[in-house]
């Protein structure tokens, strides 16, 4: 090896080991442990895939996965639009845009848990907000977190509203490369907002809005806390994600079907992230 | 015309952050301060910090425990986290070794791992080693588990410091750690502050490491603490929580109005090239 | 220079935290204990007095009112082979999965060295829950059983009697009903728990065995989708739907303590709820205090009554390292005295047998009677290892169809199948 690759293994290594105790080998881990029976109150022993056969005839799975593909593609959309809202706002100049930029960061600063705590206080049916609200408008009272779509809606909400400023914050990132002289002379040429946000905003911006796009959908797959604050994956397991669902064999203790769970979620989660990767053209983001 | 349409929307986006922003936020603040969270029904609002003082006062609700434990383990972690990324980070912008890309791309890719995947096995590792319960149990993981995102944040702010810096340093004879310490660091300073506020913030809000890596008060997290008062849709002690979720929310809302735009840059540097 | 002195500062004095971080020693026995507030408020002052007496100190953990995460609490650290906490309370159902894994400590020797005799307890709750192929790994510390509670004032002012089948229980509420909701619209005569936990399996079994049915057949095989099953749920779904005299949150929200503070805010004509509440209700600061009245839950005309046997047994942990002080904590707890004391300020069922016949318990408890006749009609659920499994797949059930998604005859059906392939899976 030479000189520069020892220096640089050397700067590398601790980050590097970190990763792999307690990233990679968990994660090793978790894949070996879905091949074998790990039940608590059983002997352990190798089973090869027979907990993914389990797996294939298992309908609550099934619905899991459709809710963990459905939940991110419509709470990421509503984050673009309100992300986009957000961004073009605090794009502009304005009195204190600083603080107004730091105000639009509370939602995605404060814990996750917390949120989903407030809304499931916004949500009561008693004596929520939204209920409350609704009355004016002589709606309700709706029993959100009751119905499976109410309960859907409730988490889309939620969830929107406390991923949304990381959206608007990457979408402000691409506005503010945006040369200004291109809306000067659109201005000259009398476009109005709407036009000059039609023709050049939104094409300028596509590449980025792909970026958040990639990055809010691999997140929204392993959606846990607001749910498990929420609803705790009901009614009747509407609102089940993998992460749930996954979550819940573990306390079973049964880890075997538990890991089975988590893999495809893994899976799941692998081929957008290739997919990230093939768009390599994104590879040099943080985040 | 089209200055005054302008001006609305202008008004009316500014508008729209605020409430969409400070509305559930101020919903916290409201029934933490009121006497009984269904005032909306009752109609009389009688506002009092008893919520407050109980929380604090009252030990066995142990809201004082869950945010010290939180604020250790997201303080550890988070600068522990930066000082490795920054050793990375550093060797990934001047050091052109084989394979920078794809140690990045690996790295970036890890980050996006369910956590689910990791917590079943970390759960058994961590109960073999015995640490089940304590704070390193928690803190090792975080470290590892927010290292890509210091990673490329750190990276981004080495990437703009001109390299003459180094040669300079170079030719009188220091080596690569000198220079990384005595030279980069410096001049990165910032970046490194803002990376150490972003992990805090990471590590502070996470929630199922600290959900299946604790058991009790000595070493729960807020969120696991908030998560469980009183069970999952228990007739909670709304007060309580949302006292407690305020007192817990303010480091970080503090952060986010005081640090925002090193936030932002940590969030976007490389982001947009 | 001077900054990367002060690095090396910083970095040391962290390095320093954080390995002395690792080396926590546990210091006390701990107990972990969940329950109602007043319940957890009410342990604290029962381990001081053991502290009194003993001499041995105690660490309360307190645990959520939420039984599927107080049970999570404890399979994390038992699993892990924690050695907190040394002791703590089981919900009935899981003692044989606990048992079934090895974390439950034997007690048999303690009971021979100590000579406790249990002859006063309920022989046939320690046969079926504590003897396990481990040993006595567990000795109740009160039983429970689902009660019908009813505000007295209420049926006393409109000429109604206690309701003693499921129709009269319709009749009877819709009539009260239909004038309290003059004034209050938020009445509704009927409060169960329905939300999607372990508490709408013991409602389901009551619903289910009163109407005829149950979960088991005679010989112990799990029949889920029998007619009279189908019947029950339905029933359950018309409360909500049809009669419109139970909440719609029902099967959101409803768990025992919502529905105790339904009932107690004076919303409600019937209750359904274990023993617990009857403390609660007639606290001082309750608004029903002294108009309530308890009985046994009615039934289906020519079927019998039942009530789900519940109820928290105590063990020690197999990782403690301090068995012995544990067991002294787990001889105290079900001592005569405290089991009585738990009797009268808490409203619980001892757990032993000999204290339904102790004076001051029936003069204190006016209604133990009636706990003793529903005890004799308690129906348990099924003692298996995976009984969570099937009791999972029993909640996604029922309360998808009390929630009006799926319907009562299709979703027992699927549920038996499910069930079956559960009991496959996890027998060998």
């Amino acid at each position: 090896m030479n000189n520069k690759g020892r220096d640089a293994l050397l700067f590398i290594l601790p980050l590097i080991c970190f990763v792999i105790l307690f990233i990679l080998i968990p994660v090793i881990g978790t894949l070996l442990n879905s091949l074998r029976q790990d039940v608590s109150f059983m002997p352990k022993r190798f089973i090869g895939f027979t907990n993914f056969v389990r797996l294939s005839a298992d309908q609550k799975f099934w619905q899991s996965v459709l809710f963990t593909l459905v939940f991110p593609a419509i709470s990421v959309f509503l984050e673009m639009v309100f992300g986009m809202v957000i961004a073009i706002t605090l794009n502009q100049t304005l009195k204190l845009r600083g603080l107004l930029r730091g105000i639009a960061l509370i939602p995605w600063a404060i814990p996750g848990v917390i949120s989903a705590r407030i809304w499931q206080m916004i949500y009561r049916y008693d004596y929520g907000l939204a209920n409350y609200l609704l009355k004016f408008v002589g709606i309700g009272p709706v029993n959100w977190l009751g119905s499976s779509s109410g309960a859907f809606l409730c988490l889309v909400m939620a969830d929107v509203w406390r991923t949304t400023p990381f959206v608007a914050i990457i979408l402000l990132a691409g506005l503010q490369v945006i040369p200004t002289e291109l809306y000067e002379q659109a201005k000259v040429d009398g476009a109005g907002p709407i036009k000059r946000f039609l023709y050049i905003t939104l094409p300028l911006l596509s590449p980025i809005i792909i970026v958040a796009l990639i990055f809010r959908t691999i997140d929204a797959l392993r959606v846990f806390d607001i749910i498990y604050v929420l609803t705790g994956g009901g009614p009747g397991g509407a609102t089940t994600s993998l992460s749930i669902y996954g979550y819940r064999f573990y306390l079973l203790g049964d880890f075997g079907y538990g890991s089975a769970i988590s893999v495809m979620l893994f899976i799941f989660a692998l081929i957008f992230a290739l997919i990230f990767i093939k768009a390599g053209k994104f590879g040099r983001l943080s985040v | 015309m089209v200055e005054r349409e302008e001006a609305v929307l202008k008004k009316s986006g500014v508008i729209f952050v605020l409430f969409f922003s400070l509305i559930p936020v101020f919903w916290m603040l409201i029934i933490s301060l009121s006497q009984s969270p269904d005032f909306l029904v009752n109609g009389e609002m009688v506002l009092t910090l008893k919520n407050y003082f109980d929380i604090i006062a009252r030990h066995n609700l142990h809201f004082l425990d869950f945010l010290k434990n939180s604020i250790i383990v997201a303080g550890i972690s988070s600068l522990f986290s930066t000082l490795i990324a920054a050793l990375a980070g550093y060797a990934v912008s001047r050091i052109r070794f084989r394979g920078r890309m794809v140690f990045m791309i690996l790295v970036l890719t890890l980050s996006m791992f369910p956590q689910i995947c990791i917590i079943g096995y970390l759960y058994k590792f961590m109960s073999r080693l015995g640490w089940i319960n304590s704070y390193p149990g928690l803190i090792l993981p975080y470290i590892a588990w927010s290292l890509p995102l210091g990673l490329w944040i750190m990276l981004s702010y080495f990437s703009q410091i001109p390299r003459e810096l180094d040669e300079a340093a170079m030719v009188d004879g220091a080596n690569r750690f000198q220079i990384l310490i005595r030279v980069i660091l410096p001049v990165a300073l910032p970046g490194f502050l803002s990376t150490i506020l972003l992990l805090f913030i990471f590590s502070f809000n996470e929630f199922l490491f600290a959900l299946m890596l604790t058991t009790d008060f000595h070493s729960q997290t807020v969120p696991v603490g908030i998560a469980l008062f009183q069970g999952l849709h228990g007739e909670l002690p709304w007060g309580y929580i949302m006292s407690a979720s305020t007192i817990s929310c303010l480091p970080v809302i503090i952060i986010a109005l005081l640090f925002q735009r090193q936030i932002i840059q940590g969030l976007t540097r490389g982001a947009v090239k | 220079m001077n900054w990367s002195s002060n690095i090396k500062k910083i970095f040391f004095i962290f390095l320093i935290l954080f390995f002395s971080s690792c080396f926590q020693e546990k210091k006390h026995l701990t107990f972990m204990v969940g329950g109602a507030p007043n319940e957890v408020d009410y342990w604290e002052k029962l381990i001081k007095e053991f502290y009194r007496k003993t001499h041995i100190k105690v660490e309360l953990i307190r645990q959520p009112t939420d039984t599927d995460q107080r049970r999570q609490g404890l399979i994390i650290p038992l699993r892990a082979h924690k050695s907190a906490p040394d002791v703590f309370l089981m919900d009935v159902v899981w003692v044989a999965q606990f048992a079934g894994s090895g974390w439950l400590l034997p007690l048999d020797a303690f009971i021979k060295k100590d000579k406790i005799n249990l002859g006063n307890f309920f022989s046939s709750i320690i046969n079926q829950v504590d003897r396990t192929e481990q040993g006595l790994v567990a000795l109740p510390v009160y039983n429970d059983c689902g009660l019908l509670y009813y505000r007295k004032d209420l049926l006393d002012k409109y000429g109604l009697s206690v309701p003693g089948t499921w129709s009269e229980l319709v009749t009877n509420g819709l009539r009260v009903q239909t004038e309290l909701r003059k004034e209050n619209p938020k009445f509704y005569a009927f409060v169960w728990q329905g939300a999607q936990y372990e508490g709408l399996v013991c409602t389901f079994l009551e619903f289910a065995t009163s109407f005829g049915g149950g979960l088991l057949d005679s010989v112990g095989n799990i029949t889920i989708d029998r007619n009279e099953n189908i019947n029950a749920l339905k029933f359950m779904y018309d409360l909500i739907h049809t009669y419109k005299i139970s909440p719609p949150n029902t099967y959101t929200e409803m768990k025992e303590e919502e529905v105790r503070q339904f009932f107690e805010s004076g919303n409600a004509l019937f209750e359904r709820n274990w023993p617990y509440a009857w403390g609660m209700h007639n606290r001082l600061s309750s608004p029903v205090k002294d108009k309530v009245g308890v009985s046994q839950l009615p039934k289906y005309p020519g079927k019998r009554r039942a009530s789900a046997l519940g109820g928290w047994h105590i063990a020690i942990s197999k990782y403690s390292d301090c068995p012995d002080k544990a067991w002294e904590l787990v001889k105290f707890i079900i001592s005569y005295n405290t089991e009585k004391a738990l009797a009268l300020d808490l409203g619980w069922n001892p757990g032993r047998s000999d204290l339904y016949d102790d004076e001051e318990l029936k003069k204190g408890i006016a209604h133990i009677t009636v706990l003793k006749r529903a005890f004799e009609n308690s129906v348990a659920r099924p003692t298996l290892p995976y009984y969570t499994g099937i009791s999972e797949i029993l909640q996604r059930h029922l309360n998808g169809v009390i929630a009006g998604r799926e319907k009562p005859e299709q979703a027992l059906h699927d549920a038996q199948a499910e069930v079956e392939l559960v009991v496959k899976n996890y027998s060998e």
